[in-house]
């Protein structure tokens, strides 16, 4: 098997030659103890197997990002028999200085001069022949986006492992430096191959610590200190430092090889990107055209998605019917255990699966904006803003995706935040994300609205949504500032490369990898947290007493049909409880079916279904005759009455479940936020799925003889609380981690369950504490709902104003018989390295 | 000078390049070695950060990070 590594510098079109070679077979997981991608893909070609590694993008193989060590690692301990090299053909001159620092180690190379057709675009004309002699290895040309140049990497690569005795170790000459290296080279008696012993002895010179602690390992009697000495003499000998020294030789070789093989045809002339540039980042017209962007991303994405969702809902609705159907039927109020816990299961993986129409238009979109080159321009127009609260340029994309306007969702939002090359900020921007609008709370907002703010939802609904942007700031500013302060960060450097058309088959696969992510990983532990939930939902259960009652209850409404059928034409056919509990349950499943068919045909089709498994209850269902119709209209109420008494029975459950005495012992608590323990459940059971804190409250607050009023109503006549209290319940419900799901997203983003636990209780902390302060104060001021919120809004708001202004405060001056340490010199190490 | 005190479209020659050995390996890393030519495209919107141009592309850098390159105007 031919081993391959696949290594580039970013933006020179790395994946997209990845995707050509590899076509939709990629095996993708995470390179060790790291949460940095790692695809590989294994084919035959020619008789030979390959397996090809994709290695991150890298300008250069220094140790200093997370991606360059992984990529060192890999080619250090897995020694690949061949590195393809990934050069973007319009850009030689930067992008061959990787190339010349992969020649180095040792391992036979193989340059793929990529985008080929932007090079030509740009006027450039490359002599590729002379370039590989040049170089002494193979070089081909490819444009990956356009799907040319597969075979001739294929065949370069198989003809370079045929040929690798051939393969002499290409060394630079570093003339001055040249005693040193061969110096520290000779106290390295490891056999390294096929890795270069010089290579390694010019990475010890560099400082190079991951490279120090490799040959350590391996080699007890190599000496550290012998090349630091060697580092310090040549230092004070020729007063230049290695790193730079190094640095220049490679770029000058970089040089030399453009100079020779190169012409320009349209030197001085402003390529097509930089031209787009001037309008794109115009002073005037970037931020505009920035927020048309952002708009049409939420509008094709969260509100295009939500349309989709429409037709998808019915297919889910659809598979949670024929589990139904499945499951052991329920006999009036009396429901089999199994069959509650198969629709417990069935709804909580319905629900996360109903999002993903919306992931697969996101993640699509995502793509485009990444492949696009965008992306970094994004970061570079607001970089300003987010460096102040500790974020980055490129938090922007993932903060709105969690919901900076009316509504998102994290899932989406904390995967977005991959490609922020600042670790701390990352880390900040993953723990900040859950706190933006998730779409799910909207239902939960406009109960509460639509019960207490009637008049003022507008209002209300524009301040908790737009507060969301500067409590997420502010956490920002908190955790960079304590929890995050020692994580590494990096120099803000980005390249802005050329605009690319993305290429369709490169945008799906990605969607479609990050949705099967989704999947694997989050639906599965959504499944299993849903098992324990349901365990403490159901135990204890119900007492004997509560049994006794519910039974009377269940036999008095059987009691009611009975009366109101006797002397009927039908009376026969559904005599015994079995009968009459077949017949309800024919009934309800008819019309639950009915509801999810629309055209005519299936219609006819669900009729003659339902008239061929029963003729005689179809008949009742349908209700054609004066009897029929008698019957029908009990059965009606008995399908009323046996809803109204599972619902009871399963709030009286809830309240003697573990949740429940959970939300009871915490109380002692939240009493001090005006929260009473059925609160507490809803926000325990919502935290499973958001959408259920809806379900749960409405349920916990229904009125039941009056089932004709709406939730909002119920819940503002029954519950005894003011607006104050909803206020409260609002402002805990935006500070709250969103859900399960994300927090699961969270896990996969850091690689910790430690970050998990503090994304969820570290809001909450400070959820209850604000809560218990604004109530306090709301009762002892008598605040309204509106004017608490409102002050809470402003607080926020000034907080944020307050956090963005304050490290504004630099030394902006210079000159003067000053220390270099002071003033604007010295600005990047004062900000990112306290 | 510093390259954050250039202007928007002017030339210089990178001089010198201070701050500690992970900044410097970076500014080497991204194409900012010593003697080489850089050209300042524009300001962001928001005054920083800035994008120049070197070794035939564009590349963003915060100012915090420019005012360690020591540059010669050309």
């Amino acid at each position: 098997m031919i081993k391959v590594a696949l290594a580039g510098q970013p933006n020179s079109g790395k994946s997209t030659v990845f995707n050509l070679l590899s076509g939709v077979y990629q095996h993708i997981a995470n390179y060790p103890g790291v949460t940095v991608d790692k695809k590989s893909t294994t084919f035959n070609y020619k008789y030979e197997t390959l397996e090809i590694v994709d290695l991150p993008g890298t300008y250069s193989f220094s140790s200093y990002s997370l991606e360059e060590r992984v990529a060192k690692d890999f080619l250090i301990d897995e020694k690949p028999d061949i590195i393809v090299n990934i050069v973007d053909a319009s850009n030689i001159k930067r992008s061959m200085y990787l190339t010349f620092s992969l020649l180095e180690t040792g391992i036979p190379v193989v340059v793929v001069l990529n985008m080929m057709d932007i090079a030509k675009d740009n006027g450039l004309e490359l002599d590729i022949a002379k370039i590989s002699n040049m170089l002494g290895v193979q070089v081909v040309s490819a444009s990956s986006a356009k799907g040319i140049g597969k075979d001739d990497i294929l065949d370069a690569i198989v003809s370079t492992y045929k040929n690798s005795e051939l393969y002499s170790p290409f060394e630079i000459n570093y003339e001055e430096l040249e005693p040193c290296i061969k110096d520290v080279e000779s106290t390295i008696s490891i056999n390294t191959a096929p890795i270069s012993k010089r290579w390694l002895a010019i990475k010890a010179l560099e400082g190079d610590t991951q490279v120090i602690v490799k040959i350590n390992s391996e080699d007890k009697s190599f000496d550290e200190s012998f090349v630091k000495t060697q580092e310090n003499f040549f230092h004070s000998t020729y007063d230049r430092d290695i790193n730079q020294f190094l640095a220049t030789f490679r770029y000058d070789s970089a040089d030399v090889i453009f100079h020779k093989t190169v012409i320009e045809h349209k030197k001085g002339e402003k390529t097509f990107s930089q031209k787009l540039d001037m309008v794109i980042l115009n002073r005037w017209l970037a931020f505009p055209i920035l927020a048309l962007v952002m708009f049409l991303f939420y509008q094709l994405a969260i509100v295009g998605g939500y349309k989709i969702t429409d037709y998808t809902w019915p297919l889910l609705a659809a598979f949670k019917n024929f589990v139904i159907g499945v499951l052991p039927e329920a006999s009036i109020a009396t429901v089999p255990l199994i069959s509650d816990f198969g629709v417990w299961m069935v709804n909580s993986v319905n629900a996360l699966l109903n999002y993903i129409p919306i992931f697969i238009i996101l993640f699509a979109l995502i793509a485009i904006l990444e492949d696009s080159g965008y992306m970094p321009r994004i970061a570079f127009l607001l970089d300003r803003v987010f460096r102040k609260f500790g974020l980055h340029g490129q938090s922007t994309l993932p903060l709105i995706l969690g919901g900076a306007f009316t509504g998102g969702c994290a899932v989406p939002g904390i995967m977005a935040t991959k490609g922020i090359a600042d670790e701390r900020a990352r880390m900040a921007t993953i723990l900040t994300v859950p706190y933006m609008n998730c779409l799910a709370k909207v239902p939960f907002y406009t109960l509460l609205l639509g019960a207490f703010f009637a008049s003022d939802m507008g209002v209300m609904m524009f301040l908790i949504s737009t507060v969301t942007i500067f409590i997420a700031l502010i956490v920002a500013k908190i955790v960079t500032s304590t929890v995050l302060v020692n994580r590494e960060t990096t120099p803000f450097m980005m390249e802005l490369p050329a605009y690319h058309i993305p290429t369709i088959k490169g945008v799906l696969l990605t969607a479609w990898q990050r949705v099967w992510i989704y999947i694997k990983k989050v639906v599965t532990i959504v499944m299993a947290v849903a098992v324990v939930l349901f365990v403490m939902l159901e135990f204890p259960g119900l007492s004997s007493d509560q049994k006794q009652y519910f039974a009377t209850q269940e036999s008095k409404a059987l009691e009611d049909f009975d009366k109101a059928i006797e002397n009927n034409l039908y009376y026969e056919q559904i005599k015994s409880k079995e009968m009459v509990a077949d017949l309800l349950n024919f009934y309800d499943l008819y019309r639950a079916k009915r509801m999810n068919t629309s055209t005519p045909e299936a219609v006819e089709k669900l009729d003659a279904d339902f008239e061929s498994k029963n003729k005689i209850f179809f008949e009742l269902v349908r209700a054609n005759d004066s009897d029929s119709k008698k019957v029908n209209r009990a059965l009606r109420n008995l399908s009323k009455d046996r809803n109204r008494l599972l619902r009871e029975i399963k709030d009286t459950k809830i309240e003697n479940s573990v949740l429940g005495s959970i939300g009871r012992s915490m109380e002692v608590v939240t009493m001090y936020a005006g929260f009473d323990w059925k609160i507490n459940i809803a926000f325990l059971s919502s935290f499973a799925a958001r959408e259920s804190a809806v379900a749960t409250l409405g349920s916990l607050y229904e009125n039941n003889k009056a089932d004709s009023i709406r939730a909002e109503e119920a819940m503002a006549q029954n519950s005894g609380y003011s607006d104050l209290h909803a206020v409260i319940m609002i402002i805990f419900m935006i500070l709250t981690p969103p859900c399960i799901a994300s927090m699961i997203v969270i896990k996969l983003q850091t690689g910790k369950y430690r970050w998990m636990m503090f994304a969820i209780f570290f809001p909450i902390t400070i959820g209850i504490g604000i809560c218990i302060a604004l109530f306090n104060m709301g009762l002892a001021y008598g605040w309204s709902g509106l004017e608490t919120m409102v002050y809470f809004y402003v607080g926020m708001a000034l907080i944020a104003t307050f956090l963005g202004i304050l490290p504004t405060k630099k030394i902006n001056w210079k000159g003067g018989f000053v220390p270099k340490t002071r003033g604007i010199h010295s600005n990047y190490e004062k900000y990112n390295k306290n | 000078m510093s390259l954050n005190d250039l202007e928007e479209g002017s030339f210089c020659i990178i001089k010198k390049l201070d701050g500690d050995k992970k900044i410097v390996q970076k500014f080497l890393d991204m194409g900012f070695v010593p003697n080489s030519e850089l050209k300042v495209v524009r300001n962001a919107p928001l005054f920083d950060p800035i994008e120049v141009h070197l070794k035939g592309y564009n590349i963003a850098i915060r100012r915090s990070e420019a005012s360690n390159i020591q540059v010669g105007l050309l």
